[in-house]
Parts: C-alpha cells; sequence; structure tokens
C-alpha cells in the first residue's frame, strides 16, 4: 500500500510510563481511518505525537515518505498535517470568518501577514468551508457565541481550510446531539474526496458510519485492526472492549 | 451576493469616518501650540511621548497577551542614545570644562572619550542608535526568552529583572552614564545646524506620535493583527496552524522596543536630562497603568490615559505629593470594575449587539 503517512514502532513516554509502546499504523491516500479504544489507551497521545505535541521517544513518523519525527508543530502542519484537538480549540474572541481566515492555508511568515489582502479566492475559499460545516449565517458571529456543537464544527472547518493531506481529528462529535454527529460524519465522509483521515471516536454507531477501517489501541497497544466487521467479531477486542458496550451497539443497531 | 451581509467586504475598505476623526483631533492637537504658553507645550510634548510609548506596550501585551514593565528600560536606552548626542555636541564654552569630554566624565578621571560613546558625536549615527540600541537589546533578549518557551508571569517577572539589573549597571557605571544623576545640562537640539524651537519639537513629537498610532491601527488590523490576538487568546493552537509562534513574539516584541526608544530619544531634549529613575520599575509599572486604565487592545486608550493622568498629575502635585497614591488606587478600582480600562469599556457600550447562536 502507497501510505501518505506512515508510524513505525512509535514510543511515547511521560515520566517514566510508557504511553504507547511501539505503535504501528499505515494511511493511505484518501482513506479513513477510525482508532478506537478505552480511556487512557493512548489514542490522544498518538496524534499528539504525530503533530510534535507530545514528543517521540522512539520510533518514527513518515509523511509522504519524509522523517518527521518531532520536527516542530509548525513545521508540520505547513507539510500538510491538520489537527482539531479534542475539545473545540478554537478562538473565542475571533469571529468564525477570522478563524477560518486565521487557518488559511499560505500566509505564515510575519511580512506576508502583515500586506497580505483578502483576496476574491480567498474569500471564496473560505465561503465555501463556510458552507461546508454550515455555518455560513454565522461568519461575522464571536465564536464566544456557538453552541458546543457548532465551535467543534468551526475547528473542523479550520482544518479543512489548512487544505491538509492527512487530517487528524480527536473526537470530533463529543457533546454533538445525534442530529450533529450524523451532519459532522457527513462532512468528514466528503472529506475523504481530497484528504486522508484519521479519526478517534467513542460513537460506534457514528464509527459504523463513517469507518473503512478501525485500529483498536488498548493500554498504548495496537490490539487489532480491520473492518468494522472484523473488529466487531474479533474476540480479544470484546474482552475489553467491545465488551460492556456491545449491549449499547445491538441496541442501536 | 451574501458576502456584503456577512461583514466580510467591510475589511478592505477604508474607514472613512475614523480618517476624517482622527484627521481632526490632529488638526486640533496641531494648534495647540498657538493658544498655550511653552510649559503647557513643553508639558503636552512629555505627555504625546509617553502615549507612544504606551502605545508600543499595548502591542506587546494588549494584543500579544505579553505584560513588560521593560518598557521603561527601551524608552530610556533611546534617550541615552540622544542624550549623548546632545552631551557632545555643547558647544565648547557651554561645557563647564571647556573641552570635548563631557563634565561628568572628567569628574570620574576619564582623559578621553571611550570609543563606543564617540561615534554618538554624529546625528545620523545618534538617530540610528536610538531605534536600534532598544530594539537589538529587545532582539536578544527576545529571543532568549521566547525561544526557550519561557510564557505568562515568568515573562514578567523576567522584564521586572532587567529593569532592576540595567537599573543597577547604569547607576555602577558613573564615568560612562554619570551614574545616579544620569546626563544633566543637554544642549538643545539641533539639526543641520538649525535649532529646533520648542513648537517645532511639539510637531515633530505629534507627527511621531500620530505615525506611531496610524501604523499601529494598521497593523493590528491586518492578518498579522488578527494573528497577534490568537498568540494572546492561545498560542499553542495557532502553531498548529502552521504558524512559528515565537517569531511573531520576537518581530513584536521588538518593533515595540524601536518605538518606545525613539519615544525616549524624543523625550531628552525636552526634559534635558535622562536618568537611572527611568529605568527602573516604578516608571515601567507607570506605563503599564496608562494601558490598563486606558484599556488594552485599545491603542488610544493609552494614549488618553497618559495624557490625562499626565495633566491631573500636573495639577494634582501642587496640592498634595501623594499624587501617587491616588493613581494607585485609581488602577486598582479599573482592575477590578473596569478591567477593560477606560475606552474598552466604553467601546462596548456603544458596541451593535451581537447576533447569538440559535
Amino acid at each position: 500500500m502507497n501510505s501518505v503517512l506512515s508510524v513505525k514502532n512509535l514510543q511515547v513516554v511521560f515520566s517514566g510510563f510508557k504511553a504507547l509502546k511501539g505503535i504501528d499504523l499505515e494511511v493511505g491516500d484518501r482513506e479513513i481511518v477510525t482508532i478506537i479504544g478505552p480511556n487512557g489507551a493512548g489514542k490522544s497521545t498518538l496524534l499528539d505525537a504525530i503533530v510534535s505535541k507530545s514528543p517521540v521517544a522512539e520510533g518514527k513518523v513518515y509523511y509522504q515518505g519524509k522523517d518527521i519525527t518531532n520536527k516542530t508543530p509548525y513545521d508540520i502542519a505547513r507539510m500538510g498535517i491538520g489537527r482539531k484537538f479534542q475539545n473545540p480549540n478554537v478562538y473565542n474572541e475571533l469571529t468564525v470568518f477570522e478563524n477560518i481566515l486565521l487557518a488559511l492555508k499560505g500566509t505564515h511568515g510575519i511580512f506576508a501577514s502583515m500586506t497580505a489582502k483578502l483576496t476574491p479566492q480567498k474569500k471564496n475559499k473560505i465561503i465555501h468551508v463556510l458552507e461546508q460545516i454550515g455555518l455560513l449565517n454565522y461568519a461575522s458571529t464571536p465564536v464566544a457565541l456557538l453552541s458546543h456543537g457548532q465551535k467543534q464544527w468551526v475547528e473542523i472547518g479550520m482544518v479543512i481550510a489548512q487544505d491538509p493531506k492527512v487530517v487528524l481529528l480527536d473526537e470530533p462529535t463529543a457533546g454533538m446531539t445525534p442530529e450533529e454527529t450524523y451532519a459532522t460524519g457527513e462532512i468528514i465522509q466528503s472529506l475523504v474526496h481530497n484528504h486522508s483521515v484519521v479519526a478517534i471516536e467513542h460513537d460506534m454507531e457514528f464509527v459504523k458510519q463513517i469507518a473503512e477501517r478501525i485500529v483498536v489501541l488498548h493500554q498504548g497497544e495496537k490490539l487489532a485492526e480491520g473492518s468494522v466487521e472484523e473488529i466487531q467479531n474479533n474476540n480479544k477486542v470484546i474482552e475489553v472492549y467491545l465488551g460492556r458496550e456491545k449491549i449499547d451497539v445491538d441496541a442501536a443497531a | 451576493m451574501a458576502q456584503s451581509t456577512l461583514g466580510i467586504a467591510k475589511r478592505s475598505q477604508i474607514p472613512f469616518k475614523l480618517v476624517t476623526v482622527s484627521g481632526i483631533i490632529f488638526l486640533i492637537m496641531a494648534a495647540f501650540p498657538l493658544f498655550f504658553g511653552s510649559f503647557q507645550i513643553s508639558l503636552m510634548s512629555k505627555l504625546l511621548l509617553f502615549g507612544a510609548l504606551a502605545v508600543s506596550l499595548d502591542l506587546v501585551w494588549g494584543f500579544t497577551g505579553i505584560l513588560s514593565f521593560a518598557h521603561g528600560v527601551f524608552f530610556t536606552l533611546g534617550g541615552y542614545a540622544m542624550a549623548y548626542y546632545l552631551k557632545l555636541n555643547l558647544a565648547a564654552d557651554g561645557n563647564t570644562y571647556g573641552i570635548d569630554l563631557p563634565d561628568f566624565m572628567v569628574w570620574n578621571g576619564l582623559e578621553k572619550l571611550p570609543w563606543f560613546i564617540a561615534p554618538l558625536k554624529y546625528f545620523p549615527i545618534a538617530a540610528v542608535a536610538m531605534v536600534a540600541i532598544p530594539a537589538i537589546f529587545a532582539y536578544l533578549v527576545g529571543t532568549f526568552i521566547f525561544r526557550s518557551k519561557v510564557s505568562g508571569v515568568y515573562i514578567t517577572i523576567i522584564t521586572l529583572a532587567i529593569s532592576s539589573a540595567l537599573t543597577t549597571f547604569f547607576i555602577s557605571q558613573q564615568a560612562y552614564t554619570g551614574g545616579t544623576n544620569g546626563i544633566t545640562d543637554v544642549s538643545r537640539l539641533s539639526i543641520a545646524g538649525v535649532d529646533v524651537p520648542l513648537n517645532g519639537l511639539y510637531w515633530m513629537i505629534l507627527l511621531f506620535t500620530g505615525c506611531v498610532l496610524a501604523g499601529s491601527y494598521w497593523l493590528t488590523k491586518s492578518n498579522l493583527g488578527l494573528i497577534l490576538r490568537s498568540i494572546k487568546e492561545n498560542e499553542n493552537r495557532i502553531s498548529y496552524l502552521g504558524y512559528d509562534v515565537a517569531s511573531f513574539k520576537i518581530f513584536i516584541w521588538t518593533l515595540s522596543a524601536g518605538i518606545a526608544g525613539i519615544a525616549g530619544g524624543l523625550f531628552v531634549p525636552l526634559n534635558r536630562f535622562i536618568s537611572p529613575v527611568y529605568l527602573a520599575v516604578a516608571f515601567g509599572t507607570q506605563v503599564v497603568i496608562w494601558v490598563a486604565i486606558g484599556g488594552r487592545g485599545t491603542l488610544i486608550g493609552p494614549i488618553i490615559a497618559a495624557m490625562l493622568l499626565g495633566q491631573v498629575q500636573n495639577y494634582a502635585e501642587r496640592v498634595t505629593q501623594d499624587w501617587q497614591l491616588v493613581v494607585g488606587i485609581l488602577l486598582l478600582v479599573v482592575v477590578v470594575f473596569i478591567p477593560d480600562g477606560l475606552v474598552g469599556t466604553i467601546a462596548k457600550l456603544f458596541k451593535p449587539k451581537q447576533k447569538v447562536a440559535r
């Protein structure tokens, strides 16, 4: 498989505690990989290590064949990896429009940002993103006034505006109503036309909606990998993770 | 079609109302010397410079969220550069000892001008030094602070330390700096052999402060302003959007120090001396107070606060010596009851109600 993002034997250590004990992950072009696992399994840590938020103790991260292990977060972002954080990490004091503008690909230098003009192309790109996340009518609203779910969409919009090759989403539906969750699923599925997506999720219904391939993490190790079917019937997974939720899944299905 | 209703289109247009209002205020300010005596003109010039100094801190604190007590230091470094120039250009008969060496150097046993002070005799060099010395100093300190990821209150503590350390250093190097007295009895400012009258100096300063204000306004309305505000709210997030946060901080920090340095340089011909008093934490705190009372992130607020407090102080000091106590109480009231400052609070009252989601 031709991987866009490739993680090899990744280890992250927090003052003696091994949060990740050698994870391998391959993400292909325009593929959705969903990561599930109980709390403390190392899901967020894995994304943190990829974007250099947490230092990698051992192992490598390759992006399009280039070694990006422990590069600076802004270098990794500029190369084409976008990250959405678990709690909506958006700018409350800025408007929705400004949040997207900030994320827009291109003007990252000091002098470039001083003289940057809001060209029609940029404006159209932002409007397009706002349409995608369904917030066109809130363009000039300060983000502080939005609901939790809408803030989540703003951050997804920021990641889309970055136009990265790889989109990393940390619980994009946390705190959303079922309708909002479904709408988010559609946004993510539309992303796959142009991006590779790695999404962390808890909501099994949502996972079934978007997932092509699922990776299960448990205590810093990869427990299983495969399609929704395979994971649901995997004995190890049922034992440590799905077991207590299997009833929910079946009830929902 | 939908764009005009989004409030997006406004961004690129020239704000005519703002330009007109500021133009009128600028003209009124320019006419000021025609109606007032030299004491008021001189006081007003100083207050305009304090205003520019306060704006420079507002860029760093109000917009980027870095609280600095070192802006008095940048101001004073520019001031010393200008003071050396004016001191070295005293006519020989105006100099106490009638030679090229400034009086305080003679008292301290220096026999010739130190090599690092000598070039400041020439105006172009002094003019460049007035900006460059504080800016380079700020760049070095800033690179150290911001690249090493020192953040929040620790930066503020470092700025306090810088202020204290430099005060002690300047006092200890009496032979070169004039010690506690600083550099006194300097000549009047003359450019290309022509004496600059007080009115001329006032207009120069008005123009400078006007440019600082307009430039800062333009800067903060650009994408750079957006980035600075984002750094203030959450500096980590923006680095995952591809921005090198440290370089933006170093840039605005250095720029702000350069502005403060020019203000300090222009201050010396008015004040006729510069001393470590302006390096000390008390003066740095004064700048912080102007910005806090005027309103962080409003640019015009800190100027208004600097001028109002300066004018009130002028009269209050004739009545009571405890004026600083009044300022202290005022600061407490502002911090507790109107944290947005005067202009910030007024602006909020007049802002149209925002559309609330749902």
